[in-house]
């Protein structure tokens, strides 16, 4: 299977920083993520070929702080209930469409999301979603393919 | 008995940051436009203040993530200027060729993904794609090449990390630009293509007597130095802008407001430039230019999509003439020593003038900073301009109305994220 994973969020932003925790490491388990701080039609070429990918952010649904979400979108656009929060112009989920517009998308996106509580400049992660963290981590390696999924 | 009628855009789409507009008629006469930005205020200027002038370009690029070059260039400049210090020829050479790779990608994004859109009737650049596949796959390929060329200088193609006072940190290799040629070759004969692709819109009837400003330097198209230009016969070293441009606060904006001395509104950016310099594009463009059916000055501003796709041309151009002639400089960059005193640095970001003033001390520390980008300097013009269309157009139900205010915003490919310290439409009828 060939699949990568994008993390998205700011290390800055309490809860937002879930992403970048997670791509940390995943990347020190040997996964692939994809980077991309700009422009996201440059995430076409990244994800060029592959055949998953999971897409990792914190979320904001309602749901008690801590849970996590897991929605395969397939080959369709990103759930827009889950608010994957975007402070530009063009998102993810609009890279997307844009790749599946152009028949340039992975052929499957799995959402893992985990609700956050606190969003606010230099906040650090609460404390349930740093304890989400490790089991958000295996459901991902798993998603990829990548090592056991035991320790869930 | 009068009627009212109120349009109003909450949140613009395919621009850079948050803004609004709101058109108010009553008793069938337009009455005000206004052009909002509520992006929060940045406060970039105040967090400069006590850092090292040698931070000012990578805490400036941050201003932009689509013009970050701008930022790092004019900041450059004016910590060089106060150093006494010039750039040499080779290294000038490098941060012009840089600074065409951002015009490439910032151009190509606002002409295809989010202007283009307007004139063939879709909603967004999604939609476009999936009628116009090749369009959008040509776009993005283009827009590559600006990256690329951004990535091998700078280091990466956002926020670039080689950029540094008094040059680079690094030169790249004869051959590392060298690889850059064929892409450039396609990007040449794709620009060309585009620009016969948007000569051929159609174009709402809409024309202004602007007053240009603009860099201007002898022998090149202006876009990393040059003495601010008006089509007034303004001619001042960049330094003396403080005397001939005001920035005001209206309620309505977290960005402020300019104005030209004894002028009021004027217009920075693509047609700006073309008009002031059209003598300095190259023969290809100019007759790229022709050929889109411009002349040698533009005065709609719907037609500054064709003179962005003009100028794209113009840079993929230079960026291949650059790098022919290019011969790895011994030095990277040329040291400065701070002093006490002020700096001004100004450059032709792909919206217009970005002009920076800093003081420091003779440690070179940051006392006082003052950062005037381009679409601050456009807003009055937006709204001039809004007036004009609006004004022509009452008859318009509300919907078509606003879509071509929306239109007539994008022209200015409006970087709302710089300007705060920007959209909503509203049209109000009473």
């Amino acid at each position: 299977m060939i699949a990568a994973a994008v993390c998205l969020g700011s290390r800055y932003r309490g809860d937002d920083a879930v992403g970048p925790e997670v791509a940390d490491r995943l990347r020190a388990a040997g996964a692939r993520v994809l980077e991309c701080a700009d422009d996201p039609t440059r995430l076409l070429d990244l994800w060029d070929g592959l055949e998953t990918l999971v897409v990792v952010d914190a979320v904001s649904t309602g749901a008690p702080p801590g849970t996590l979400h897991r929605v395969d979108a397939g080959a369709g656009p990103l759930p827009r209930e889950l608010r994957l929060a975007s402070t530009h112009a063009v998102g993810l989920a609009d890279a997307l469409a844009l790749g599946q517009a152009l028949g340039r998308a992975p052929s499957r996106v799995v959402v893992l999301g985990v609700e956050g509580s606190r969003f606010g400049m230099g906040d650090a992660l609460s404390p349930v979603v740093e304890a989400a963290l490790e089991t958000l981590v295996a459901d991902a390696l798993a998603e990829l393919g990548i090592g056991c999924t035991s320790g869930r | 008995m009068s009627e009212t009628r109120e349009i109003r855009t909450d949140y613009l789409a395919r621009v850079e940051g948050e803004g609004a507009m709101l058109v108010r008629v009553r008793g069938g006469e337009l009455e005000e436009v206004q052009f909002k930005i509520f992006e929060p205020p940045r406060f970039f200027e105040a967090l400069l203040r006590g850092r090292r002038f040698t931070e000012a370009p990578d805490i400036t690029a941050r201003i932009c993530g689509i013009c970050p070059i701008a930022y790092m260039a004019s900041s450059a400049q004016a910590m060089e200027r106060l150093c006494g210090v010039e750039l040499t020829e080779p290294v000038r050479l490098l941060r012009r060729l840089v600074y065409c790779g951002e015009w490439i990608e910032s151009h190509v994004l606002h002409v295809v993904m989010l202007h283009l859109p307007d004139f063939l009737g879709y909603d967004g650049a999604v939609e476009l794609a999936r009628d116009r596949r090749d369009l959008v796959e040509l776009a993005l390929r283009l827009k590559k090449t600006g990256n690329e060329l951004m990535r091998v200088i700078g280091g990466r193609e956002v926020h670039p990390v080689n950029f540094r006072v008094g040059g680079f940190y690094r030169a790249p290799t004869a051959a590392e630009l060298r690889e850059l040629v064929p892409e450039l070759e396609w990007a040449r004969e794709a620009a060309r293509e585009l620009v016969r692709i948007v000569g051929a819109l159609e174009f709402p009837d809409y024309e202004r007597d602007y007053v240009f400003v603009a860099l201007r330097q002898p022998g090149e198209y202006a876009i990393e130095r040059g003495r601010i230009a008006s089509s007034t016969g303004l001619d001042i070293d960049v330094s003396e802008y403080e005397r001939h441009f005001t920035e005001t606060h209206v309620a309505r904006s977290n960005a402020l407001h300019s104005s030209l001395d004894g002028v009021g509104a004027y217009l920075v950016g693509p047609l700006a430039r073309y008009a002031l310099n059209y003598e300095e594009l190259s023969d290809e463009a100019k007759a790229a230019a022709e050929e889109a059916g411009l002349g040698q000055v533009c005065r709609n501003p719907f037609q500054s999509i064709v003179v962005r796709a003009v100028e794209t041309l113009y840079a993929v151009e230079e960026a291949l003439r650059i790098i022919a002639s290019y011969e790895r400089p011994s030095e990277p960059a040329v040291e400065c020593a701070p002093r006490a005193g002020t700096g001004h640095g100004c450059t032709e970001a792909p919206r217009g003038i970005c002009w920076h003033r800093y003081a420091l001390d003779a440690e070179g520390f940051i006392l006082d900073a003052k950062i005037v980008p381009p679409t601050a300097q456009n807003q009055r013009s937006i709204e001039e301009d809004l007036v004009g269309v609006v004004r022509d157009r009452l008859e318009l139900p509300d919907e078509e109305l606003a879509h071509v205010c929306e239109q007539a915003i994008r022209n200015y490919d409006p970087c709302i994220s710089c300007a705060t310290h920007f959209l909503r439409f509203e049209v109000i009828r009473e």
